[in-house]
């Protein structure tokens, strides 16, 4: 049986966008669970379908979608089914999952860009994360008139369904300057995160966070064998996230951990049914 | 064509930061800093503006210019 260990979680940095977390306690199967999850498994909300009324612009209607597509749309997930959990059973949708967006843009005096501050939701939650990202640029007398349906999705199924536009973690750095090391200085030289600090006649670290665990110090050391150790902790992590801003970073993580739990469940079920079939 | 929404590779949204982005390095800033500024951290979200070109502005002077054309028409 797998034995729980004690998790401890730091966060180093948070804004409303970012997350940088310290993660005790876990090996690398957990942390890239994690990661995998939040890269393909948590759902936030895209444009999925979209037809055309009109569209004299010079843009087909093909690319049009596609850029609408990805768009990143604020998300409630409180509020919203995923299309096939939805009790509505239906192909189309209903206002549980699928919200409605429109546009209807015309040039009328000189030559302009459409942002996607004028696409018109139904649900005023339900908005584009920006109201400057330019959807096209239409000349006089060019019309766009399209319905967009949004729906929730999974990264897996689409890149524009990620909640997150970067999701990595690494080792956490350990580093060791040996007593014989007689402070030459030639690490802290080539160091390309500016890790080592010198100090009258030791080396110090200064900012070990930085540390990319490249060797490049232990093989510009003179000294055989070198004089600096640099390895990584077996379970300790710098998690980072950075939100499309769909979703807060922390929402992601939980929502994260919350798939993660079910599907573990739905795994030890199935075992235990195998197990009993056999029997 | 038109800038894209999306970084190519990592998704990250950079549609909306190139007008500042084109307007502040037309007007002499140095791109490296603007994109600093504007919190475009990794180089595959970097070279998408800064390799971009707005091909469509050329593009649509022809339907500018066919619209000149029609009103000049109807003038004489
Ligand atoms: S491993 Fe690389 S990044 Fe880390 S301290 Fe050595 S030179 Fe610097
Ligand atoms: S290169 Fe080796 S000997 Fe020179 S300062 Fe660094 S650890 Fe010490
Ligand atoms: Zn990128």
């Amino acid at each position: 049986m797998w034995s729980v260990e004690i998790v401890e979680v730091e966060v180093l940095e948070k804004d409303e966008r970012n997350v940088r977390l310290l993660i005790r306690g876990v090996d690398v199967p957990f942390v890239n669970a994690l990661r995998r999850t939040i890269i393909s498994e948590v759902p936030c909300m895209a444009i999925d379908e979209v037809v055309m009324i009109e569209n004299s612009s010079i843009l087909q209607d093909e690319i049009i979608a596609l850029r609408l597509g990805l768009i990143p749309l604020k998300t409630d997930l409180d509020s919203y089914n995923l299309p096939q959990e939805c009790p509505c059973k239906s192909e189309f949708g209903c206002n549980l999952c699928r919200v409605t967006l429109t546009l209807d843009v015309e040039a009328k005096e000189e030559t302009r860009t459409v942002y996607s501050g004028e696409l018109k939701s139904e649900n005023p939650e339900i908005v584009p994360v920006s109201d400057k990202i330019p959807i096209i640029k239409l000349a006089r007398g060019q019309k766009l008139r399209l319905e967009a349906y949004a729906r929730l999705g999974k990264g897996k199924n689409h890149a524009k369904w990620q909640p997150v536009s970067m999701c990595t973690y690494k080792y956490f750095p350990k580093i060791e300057v040996l007593s014989k090391c007689d402070a030459c200085g030639k690490c802290v030289e080539i160091c390309p995160r500016k890790v080592l600090a010198k100090t009258e006649n030791k080396i110090e670290v200064r900012n070990l966070m930085a540390c990319t665990l490249c060797q490049d110090c232990v093989e510009v050391c003179p000294q055989n064998p070198p004089a600096i150790k640099v390895e990584h902790e077996e379970d300790t992590f710098i998690f980072s996230l950075e939100s499309t801003n769909a979703l807060p970073p922390e929402r992601i993580l939980t929502e994260a951990i919350k798939i993660l739990d079910k599907q573990f469940n739905e795994f030890e079920e199935q075992i235990k049914v195998e197990k009993g079939e056999e029997s | 064509m038109i800038i894209p929404v999306r970084c190519f590779t990592c998704g990250k949204l950079i549609g909306d930061v190139w007008e500042e982005f084109a307007r502040r390095v037309k007007a002499g800033e140095n791109p490296g800093e603007v994109l600093d500024s504007l919190g475009i951290k990794r180089y595959c979200c970097r070279r998408m503006l800064l390799s971009h070109v707005e091909i469509i502005d050329e593009v649509l002077r022809f339907y500018e210019e066919a619209e000149k054309r029609k009103e000049a028409k109807v003038y004489y």
